[in-house]
């Protein structure tokens, strides 16, 4: 049988700025997750940022940091990317945008 | 058991062969079966549903712009673990943002080939989210389903038809428990600026109207992870383009004379349109989950 893979969008054209949470997304069956950032729009970014992060949860409601930093990048349809591994049921990104800066962005999971 | 007194009819074949399949045993399914979504298979073609858009995202309407992915879920909780789904580990989740008003929407995309009677089942169970300890059984406003149909392409009677089912479960904090219709929708909208691209919300607050006799109590249970499969059935005949019959667990719904569905001119490249969507909408400041286990979609012959 076929693996199941999957691709998760779960922030489309959110605009980020200040701290920002994707909802959290189950993804159990999965063994691996990678994670892109694409920027739609950005102001106030440079690139390097490292101000994303992958958490992982118990419970969907207590989260905890995973490990993985990735860019919110700073040109306009820029991408970055984490990849994830044994991070249990739950995932989500959260950002801190640094001072001034704001990013209209989609994030999307690569599950497999 | 039961015991035929007639010859065996080739329904009678088929429904023992069925009754032998435990995928089918708990669907009263029409004899064509046009999908029969087992989510331990994956998503089987429930994506969320997103507002049309031309040029930018941003030309989307609003109301649009919130809804969530659904996911594949063991229905974990931080209490008891994973309760896993009705028929093996996975069952489809739709979840919204922790906020009340918020909705979110999975649709699946079809097109039919005959303008027939098609039957729609589906276990589900809805619960809000699990973050406080108290009953919570007013957090989730409602949950529904709806089908976006549209006739073929020749059809004399073109039209796009949206039949619309909720089950309101709570309103502003009080339970309300009762099945609900809508026949009315917003506005249709011009988006971009080709003209060919149009959106509207049909999913609002607003319009709904109490199916006579709708009232229902399901079954709850006793906190917010505990939770307890239940059965819809909806009937709807492709040929009229009218909903006859609804169902849910024991009690069965007259969907008479007041009864009907969102009504619009056909559009442009719809024809033959079947889609079907499930929602759940927050009553509170706390996310709302509609998990579903098992969608049979079938139509006669």
């Amino acid at each position: 049988m076929l693996r199941h893979s999957h691709t998760a969008v779960i922030a489309r054209n959110e605009v980020w700025a200040g701290s920002a949470e994707t909802e959290p997304y189950e993804a159990g069956w999965a063994r691996e997750a990678v994670v892109f950032i694409t920027t739609l729009s950005s102001s106030g970014l440079a690139e390097g940022n490292r101000a994303a992060r992958v958490q992982i949860s118990p419970d969907g409601m207590r989260w905890v940091d995973e490990g993985s930093k990735l860019d919110v990048p700073a040109q306009t349809d820029g991408v970055s990317v984490a990849r994830v591994r044994h991070f249990g049921n739950w995932l989500r990104v959260v950002s801190e945008m640094p001072a001034a800066s704001r990013a209209a962005v989609l994030v999307t999971l690569h599950l497999k | 058991m039961n015991v035929l007194t007639h010859a065996p009819t080739a329904a009678d074949l088929l429904q023992t062969l069925r009754l032998a399949q435990p995928a089918l045993s708990r669907f009263d399914p029409l004899p064509r079966i046009i999908s029969l979504d087992d989510f331990n298979r994956g998503s089987c073609g429930f994506v969320q549903l997103i507002g049309n858009y031309e040029g930018s995202l941003d030309s989307m309407l609003p109301e649009y712009a919130g809804f969530r992915a659904p996911m594949i879920s063991t229905l974990s909780h931080w209490d008891t673990g994973s309760q896993g789904a009705m028929g093996g580990d996975y069952a489809l989740k739709l979840a919204t943002r922790a906020e009340a008003g918020a909705q979110s929407v999975a649709i699946k995309r079809l097109t039919f080939r005959k303008r027939a009677p098609i039957r729609l089942e589906f276990y589900f169970t809805f619960k809000p989210e699990a973050s406080e300890m108290r009953l919570s059984e007013a957090d989730v406003r409602s949950f529904g389903f709806l089908l976006d149909l549209q006739t073929g392409d020749t059809d004399s009677d073109g039209a796009r038809v949206m039949p619309h089912l909720r089950f309101l479960n709570a309103s502003n904090g009080q339970h309300a428990q009762r099945w609900q219709f809508k026949r009315r929708s917003k506005a249709v909208h011009k988006l971009g600026t080709e003209d060919k691209v149009v959106s509207h919300f049909h999913l609002s607050e607003d319009d709904w109207e109490d199916l006579a006799g709708g009232g229902q109590r399901l079954c709850y249970n006793e906190i917010p992870t505990k939770v307890n499969w239940h059965y819809v059935c909806f009937d709807f005949d492709l040929q009229t383009m009218q909903a006859t019959g609804l169902r849910c667990n024991d009690r069965v719904f007259d969907l008479g004379a007041s009864h009907d569905c969102i009504r619009l001119p056909a559009m442009p490249n719809l024809w033959c349109m079947l889609n079907l969507a499930f929602f759940i909408e927050a009553d509170s400041a706390k996310r709302a989950f509609l998990y579903l286990d098992g969608v049979c979609l079938s139509g006669a012959l």
